[in-house]
């Protein structure tokens, strides 16, 4: 069901694209209620959209029906974020969101694979954080850019715990973890492999943990970006070097693809036993 | 493959395009990122062309053309690489400042969906300015390791 509400996702932002003619930095859509393309709890498609009205990065947002779903297209502008981090050394990749549905489906997998918490590493608005708190799973959102989380704060409508952090110095033994999946918001040629190994370093230091975490790698298979050897969409070599195996990959809509004819995987990745 | 004389002939053409866009460069207070950036790949294209050239031609039988590319070569090194290219990255560093400064002191109020739209071109503008910057850099880095 999951890989069936994803591949709908895409077709409907396909659909979307052709017809979109407005000015928007970024767009995404959401649609209006559960339908067999889109068998979401009613409640929880409500929460996705209160996170996008409430949120200040969308200016503009109208209902449209695509293909033949009823869905409101949201409008916004990061551009003052981008312009806020690039003022940062240490940040990985300036912010450029997932879409809210993609982050939803993301998390209805890990769900699925039976994870207990999710930790949203460069989390920006927080919004892959936030639908873990809808599929009641517990979750933190790590974010170094404070612009960033102040405004994830004006957006807990559930509470998913912004944290102001350097991710590789966080403290991640104090949130008491028993089953999490981290999710790695940087594509590996921006910083992301670097930010994800000094993750896994601090991890892998918490006795127990390693074997029973997961970790989701953002990807890409666009030719702008150097290709890894191993694949897995730029993350192979760290995939192989850290003894994981990837368990799945869904491909979803993302801002920074809106107009590449290739969405974004998303790698679900576990520890291999031994 | 092309003949010694098509590869002479392509050298004093481009070598000829590269004066006029110095020329062109010199006259100019400010330059569009596009003449930035057309220049220096001019300067690259023509800078290979003659390393190549001098490794294939014989000192004896191609004077003329061995001259011309020690000419141009000194016209690389002290009219751009000394004076035109360090003005080039001054400016825009300096350019990049003042539109993330203008940027920055921009009224955060609420603003017309018009008005963000608008505001989005200056921030397409910086972004190209600084992936033009960083393309400068590259040349600079270049520079420092010859």
């Amino acid at each position: 069901m999951i890989e069936d509400i994803a591949k709908n996702l895409v077709h409907l932002k396909k659909e979307f694209t052709k017809i979109y003619d407005g000015k928007s930095q970024i767009q995404e859509l959401i649609p209006v209620s559960k339908s067999d393309l889109f068998p979401i709890k009613q409640k929880d498609l409500e929460l996705l959209h209160q996170f996008a009205t409430k949120n200040p990065i969308y200016y503009n947002s109208y209902e449209k029906i695509i293909g033949r779903t009823l869905c409101i297209v949201y409008e916004g502008d990061i551009n003052k974020y981008w312009l806020n981090s690039i003022q940062y050394d240490s940040s990985y990749q300036p912010f450029y969101p997932t879409w809210i549905m993609s982050a939803y489906v993301c998390v209805l997998l890990a769900k699925d694979l039976g994870y207990h918490e999710i930790i949203d590493i460069g989390s920006g608005d927080g919004r892959i954080a936030f639908c873990a708190k809808i599929l009641d799973l517990e979750s933190y959102s790590i974010e170094i850019d404070d612009m960033l989380v102040e405004l994830q704060k004006l957006l807990t409508i559930l509470d998913f715990h912004p944290h102001c952090s350097d991710a590789v110095a966080f403290d991640y033994f104090s949130l008491n973890l028993t089953h999490p999946i981290f999710f790695i918001g940087g594509l590996p040629q921006m910083g992301g492999t670097q930010l994800a190994s000094g993750v896994m370093k601090k991890i892998n230091s918490i006795s127990d943990l390693k074997r029973n975490t997961g970790w989701v790698f953002t990807g890409t298979y666009s030719q702008k970006y150097q290709l890894d050897p191993k694949n897995e969409a730029g993350w192979g070599t760290l995939i192989e070097k850290n003894n994981l195996k990837s368990v799945q990959t869904l491909s979803l809509p993302t801002a920074w693809a809106f107009h590449e004819p290739e969405e974004t995987p998303y790698i679900f990745t576990q520890t291999v036993s031994e | 493959m092309a003949s010694a004389d098509d590869i002479s002939s392509m050298f004093y053409d481009e070598s000829e395009k590269l004066e006029n866009l110095i020329n062109n460069v010199t006259t100019k207070s400010e330059l569009s990122l596009h003449e930035i950036i057309e220049t220096y790949f001019q300067i690259m294209n023509v800078s290979s062309m003659a390393v190549i050239l001098k490794q294939q031609l014989q000192a004896d039988e191609h004077k003329i053309l061995l001259d011309k590319i020690i000419d141009i070569e000194r016209v690389i090194s002290e009219k751009f690489n000394s004076s035109i290219h360090p003005q080039v990255l001054k400016k825009l560093t300096k350019s990049i400042q003042d539109s993330i400064k203008n940027l920055q002191s921009e009224d955060s109020e609420q603003k017309s969906k018009e008005d963000i739209e608008n505001e989005a071109k200056l921030y397409e503008e910086l972004r190209q300015k600084m992936s033009t910057k960083e393309f400068v850099e590259q040349y600079d880095k270049g520079l420092s390791h010859d």
